[in-house]
Order: C-alpha cells, then structure tokens, then sequence
C-alpha cells in the first residue's frame, strides 16, 4: 500500500477534492458535551469537521441501508398493477470513519452481497462509496470507556477495506491508500513523499494507542469455542435476558447488525410505497408467527439469538467476517450492562467455571 | 463447515438459480381460479402474467416455496402445493391474518404478485430407489402434496409409496380428489384417518400414528425416508412413532415454518440455530431440526 504525508492544516483539503469531483461528504461533527454524529458536509459546516471526537452511537451504516428506504412503489390503475423499483445510486463519501465502523461496512458486503443472492439495494448505495479511515490514536478523544477494537481485530489502525486512510503523526497526517481510487487522489500536490522516519513514528504511535485503551476487554476465541459447542447453561442465558430492557438499542446502534422488517404503506389514493426499515432480533414481535405461537418467547431465548448469531463459529466462517467489531456502542448504550463485552465475560466466566469443575471430578 | 450440511438436505442448483437482478421485485401473477379446499383454506390457481417467467417459476422443487404480494397490505411467504410435473401453478392458503384475508378476498382475473421460489425443496433426485413415506397432519399436506405427486410421475425411480393423511374431521380432510385418485391408485399405499368421526365416515377414527398399526399396513423401516408434516403437536407424536418402529432420525425429514419476510436469508427474521431457514430450509431432517434447538 502506498503512502504519503500531509500537513496537518491540509487534511480538509482531502474533503473539498472529494467534494469537487461530485461526492456528497459525510464526516463527524459535534454537538454538545457526548454528542457527536455523522452529516453531510456543505460549505456553511465545512470548518466544524473534526477528526479527534468520540465515535458517533449512530454508526454510518446507514449511508449503505438506510434506517428506513423504499424498495418499489406500486400504482393501481383500472385493475392493472405497475410496480415501480425504486433505486438510488448515491456518490458518496465518508471521510474519517472509524476502522470499527470500516469492518462494520466490510461486514455488510460480506452479508449483503456474498451468499446466493446479491442485495440490489445495498449494493446501489455501496458501488460508489469512498471511506476515509481515521486512525484512533489520541485516548483522550478517539477512544471510549467501552472501545475493544482490539480485542475484535479491527483496529486501532483499519488494514484494509478503506479507500484512504488517515493518521495523526502530530504536526503531519499519514495518508495511507486501500484502493486505486484512493491511491489517485496522490496526484493532488498536498500529499508529499513519506520518509522511513514517518513510518516507525507511525508503528511508535500505534504502539502507544494499543495500550491506551480502557478497562474494556472481550476475550472472543473462547466465547466463540462455548457458544459454537453449545456449552453455554440455560442459566447464563437467563441471566443475561433478565437484564434486557427489551429496547432494541442495541441492534440500533451495531454497525453489523443486519435485520430489517418490510412494510407496504400507502402514498396515495391509487399508490402504495414498500418499504424496508431496521428491526431487532430483542424485541418481542421479531419471530412472533400468525396465530400468536412465537419460537422464541421468553426474552432470554432472544437476548440468546443475538449473541448466538453474532459469536457461532459457524456465522462466522459463513461470511468470513464476525458480525461484531468492537466498536463498544452496544456496551455504551445498554441499560441492562449486557453489550457484547459484559455478556462474552458471562459466558466466559460461567462456562470456565463449569469447565473447571468437570475436569477435577474427571 | 455448515454443521448441517453433513446430512442429506442439501440446498438444490435451482434454488441457487441466480435471481434475475432485484431479489425483492415480484412480478405480476393473474389470479385464474379458486377453489374451497376445508373451511378457511382455499386453494388459488394463478400465472405469471408474463410467460417467460411462468416458464423460469416452474422449474421450482418439491418443498419449496413463493412470496405472495399483496400490495398495501404485505407479503407472505407460502408452499408450493403443485409439482412441477404438473401443468397448473396454484397455492393453498389458509385464512389467518391480513394478508392470508387479502389474498382470500381477490377474484378470478384480480392481480397480484408473487417471487420465488425459494428455499431447498425436498432432494427428491437422493431419495431414487427408495421407499417414501408420506405423513400429513391437516394442512401439513399443502407442503407434501407436491413430492407426492412429483413422486407418482416418476413412478420408477422410488419403491414403495405410502401416504398417511389425517384430519380432525371428514370434512377438514385436503385435496379430496387427490386423496380418491391416489386411493385408486396401484402401487400407492393410501390411508385416512380423522380425530372425530361423523355418520357418513366408514374410515379411520383416530390420530395419524394410529394408521400404522393398523391391520394390514406395514410401514418400511430399511431404505425409506420418511416425509412429516403438521401441527407442532401431531409432529411430535408421529416422530416418537417413526423413531420407535426404528427410523434413523437422518432419514425424517419436514418442513420448517418461520416467521419470514425476504425469503431469501437477508432480513433475518427466519434465522433459528446456525440455519436461515428461507435458504438453509425450509426443508431439513429431524436430526438437523434437533440441533436447530427450538420449539418446532
Ligand atoms: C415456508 C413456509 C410455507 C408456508 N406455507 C403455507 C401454505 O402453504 N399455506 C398456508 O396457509 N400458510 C403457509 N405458511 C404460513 C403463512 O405464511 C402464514 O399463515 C402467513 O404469513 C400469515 O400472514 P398474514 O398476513 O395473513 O398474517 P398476519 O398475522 O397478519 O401476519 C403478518 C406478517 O407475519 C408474517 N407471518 C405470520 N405468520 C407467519 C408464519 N406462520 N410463517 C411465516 N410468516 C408469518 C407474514 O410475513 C406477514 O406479513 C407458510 C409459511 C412458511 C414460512
Ligand atoms: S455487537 Fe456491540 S460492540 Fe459489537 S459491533 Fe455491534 S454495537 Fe459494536
Ligand atoms: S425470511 Fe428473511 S432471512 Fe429468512
């Protein structure tokens, strides 16, 4: 991967160019205290953007499925039905996504367009998106009380999937290129020469950031052998619904969480829209069928489903990719203390504890 | 490794069949005729109202199934009772909700719309030289109807064929004139049976599973797979039968019903255990359905 260096001052040039060639710039902005969140860059906020900030809850997954989209509109006409597709094919970039959030889109291509059928949708607003990696590297700002990035293998510094990425060296930005699209925008004469120097800052930096990260901890290969093994006791399952609020927030806010309901709304007298909106596996109506029989009752069985889904081995092998990565909003936004960290810890204490057990009376 | 993919339900080519661009738009089917099949299910002959696509749609398998649009109100996901050896396309349905009561309010020549099919189907071409067991429980026959038939048009390739259907009453048994047809059949093993008799009813009274210790009816054992289908509550009790006469779990098979929206493993919805039912089913063997792990 080629590198180059740029001035410090020079790194909102980078969204100005994109700007220039056609693309709409999403990147983060705060608001007050916490607060932070992804928007469309225009001339009015451009001077707002900031790097150093921590990650917005609303992850960007929205810019590739959105919170609400519409996937056909039908009109009736005298007893004939046209159904209209409803496609947007966005030129969008997002400049200083997190390398979370970049395995979070990896993650959704993987789901979205592997597999046996390819999402249109997904795709339509996938084909021209150009991530800006931002690299965490300042603790006090980029990294939360619940980031484990490094425990998902994610980041702290994204290895692939981004178009561009970007790093604080202090006075200087490495610029590093993912793709051939990233790599054009080197021509542009902000971007110089990078030195060997550069580069063993940038390892002394990383190194740094590696160890600056919090109390939160997720110890996956273990987790991933109990749940795949079906080790895990009803028990712990319990414990861990009876802490669920049944909020939903959770899924809301993943990066990597894949689930949409679909709905048909009418848009006019001979008109409907159909539509299709995130929905979550934590609430209660997700398997309820006709009839009112539901798999899955009581709320442990679907606190269950999500960490199932997200933590068997067999998910993981089938999109190459874990659906969780480690960005921590789930432990940062859930009442119950039940995001991903705190239940792999569950797991992993009470099934070690178990483990233990039998091999001493073994 | 797919830990289920070891055993004999295997996702079929056709149901990999590279869906034309968009796997969400369905495409306008005509509604032809209906008929009343028991109280609440009818059955709807339709077409695609564009003959390439009727064309495409009937390479479809045994067990496989459609989403059924009706706009404004939803989409549900629905058998395909018909085989494809048959001329006509047509779904069962049984009036539940709102979109079961739309499609049961349309008329000869309304529109609708309908994608698929979907999901892995019965592995019909595995079960060659085989003998076949067909288990129904009441509209448990609108998922079976399909490979038994597709299994009488290829007579040769299976040994033995039995068909054990029961209803709660005379009047709630399905497909009538199919059931007549393949009681005159030879060759094909048909029983009845119904939970409560009524005067005109000379058959059967009783459960399903009391079918096969009936006098005269010998269920194969060796070289049979066994097709169940029904309430939660009749699948129960015909497994511990089968099982106990000494069927291998590998070689039940049944079709799972989930709540589903796409149809086509992207919402989420259907995902039980490590499997999307939509694409991993909705056919699976009982020994799959154990590992599954939740209530049938
Ligand atoms: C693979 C498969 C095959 C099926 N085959 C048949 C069949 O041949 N004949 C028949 O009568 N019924 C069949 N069903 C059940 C049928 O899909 C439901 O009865 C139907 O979805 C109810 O929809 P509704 O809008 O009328 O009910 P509502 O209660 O109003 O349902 C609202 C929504 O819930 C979903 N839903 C509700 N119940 C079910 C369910 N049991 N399974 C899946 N989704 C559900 C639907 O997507 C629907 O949009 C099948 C289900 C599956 C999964
Ligand atoms: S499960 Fe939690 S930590 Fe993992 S990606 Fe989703 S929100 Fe982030
Ligand atoms: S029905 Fe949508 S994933 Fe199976």
């Amino acid at each position: 991967m080629k590198a180059r260096i740029l001035d410090r001052a020079d790194a909102l040039k980078i969204v100005d160019l994109l700007r220039q060639q056609g693309y709409e710039v999403i990147a983060p902005f705060r608001g007050r205290g916490r607060d932070t969140f992804f928007e469309t860059v225009t001339d009015q906020n451009r001077d707002q953007v900031q790097l150093h900030l921590p990650n917005p809850y609303y992850p960007p997954k929205r810019y590739v499925f959105p919170h609400i989209e519409r996937l056909l509109t039908v009109k009736r006409d005298n007893g004939d039905i046209r159904i209209q597709p409803s496609y947007e094919e966005p030129k969008r970039a997002i400049f200083g996504i997190r390398s979370c959030d970049v395995a979070g889109i990896y993650h959704l291509d993987r789901f979205y367009l592997g597999r046996d059928f390819k999402d249109i949708y997904y795709e339509n607003h996938r084909k021209n998106l150009f991530l800006v990696n931002f690299v965490c590297s300042d603790p006090a700002n980029d990294i939360g009380d619940e980031c484990f990035c490094v425990c998902a293998d994610t980041g702290p510094a994204a290895r692939d999937h981004f178009d561009l990425q970007l790093m604080d060296l202090g006075d200087e930005f490495m610029a590093v290129a993912g793709t051939r699209a990233g790599e054009a925008l080197f021509t542009n004469p902000i971007f110089k020469k990078a030195t060997e120097a550069h580069v063993a800052k940038r390892h002394a930096i990383l190194d740094q950031v590696r160890k600056a990260f919090k109390t939160t901890t997720s110890w996956f290969s273990a987790t991933v052998r109990y749940v795949s093994q079906g080790e895990i006791l009803d028990k712990t399952w319990e414990e861990i619904g009876n802490r669920c609020l049944e909020c939903g927030g959770c899924t809301y806010v993943c990066p990597a969480c894949t689930c949409f309901t679909v709905s048909d709304r009418q848009v006019g007298p001979n008109e409907i829209e159909r539509v299709r909106m995130w929905d979550s596996c934590g609430l209660g109506g997700f398997t309820r069928m006709a009839g009112g029989f539901n798999p899955r009752r009581a709320v442990h069985d679907r606190r269950n489903r999500r960490f199932f889904r997200k933590l068997a081995h067999y998910f993981i092998q089938r999109e190459l990719s874990m659906a969780c990565v480690g960005c921590g909003r789930c432990a940062a936004v859930c009442h119950g203390d039940i995001g991903m960290p705190s239940v792999v810890e569950m797991i992993r204490r009470a099934t070690a504890e178990v483990e233990k057990r039998e091999s001493v009376s073994h | 490794m797919n830990p289920l993919a070891t055993e004999s339900v295997r996702p079929r080519e056709t149901a990999r069949r590279e869906q034309a661009e968009n796997i969400y738009l369905p495409r306008i089917a005509v509604l032809d005729r209906v008929v009343q099949e028991i109280q609440d299910v009818k059955t709807f002959y339709w077409h695609f109202d564009d003959p390439g696509e009727q064309r495409a749609f009937k390479r479809f398998l045994p067990g496989q199934f459609a989403e059924v649009s009706l706009f404004g109100v939803g989409e549900f996901p629905t058998s395909l009772p018909p085989s494809p050896t048959e001329e006509e396309t047509f779904f069962t349905v049984r009036h539940v909700g709102s979109c079961t009561s739309a499609l049961h309010q349309l008329r000869p020549g309304d529109k609708f719309a309908v994608r698929g099919p979907y999901g892995n189907g019965f592995p019909m071409e595995d079960y060659h030289g085989k003998n076949l067991v067909f288990v129904a429980g009441g509209i448990g026959l609108i998922p079976l109807r399909s490979a038994i038939v597709y299994a009488l048009a290829n007579r040769k390739q299976y040994e033995r064929i039995q068909i054990f259907h029961g209803a709660k009453t005379p009047k709630e048994l399905m497909y009538v004139p199919n059931l007549r047809e393949w009681e005159q059949t030879p060759g094909v093993e048909c029983h009845l049976t119904v939970d409560r008799s009524a005067d005109s009813w000379s058959g059967n009274v009783g459960v399903v599973g009391s079918l096969f210790k009936k006098p005269g009816v010998q269920v194969p054992v060796e070289n049979t797979v066994a097709f169940v289908c029904g309430p939660p509550i009749m699948f129960r009790f015909v497994i511990k039968d089968l099982l106990g006469m000494g069927f291998q779990e590998r070689n039940i098979v049944s079709t799972l019903e989930r709540y589903m929206k796409c149809g086509v493993g992207k919402c989420g919805h259907c995902c039980i255990g490590v499997a999307y039912v939509c694409v991993d089913g909705p056919v699976f063997t009982y020994e799959q359905i154990k590992k599954l792990g939740e209530d049938i």
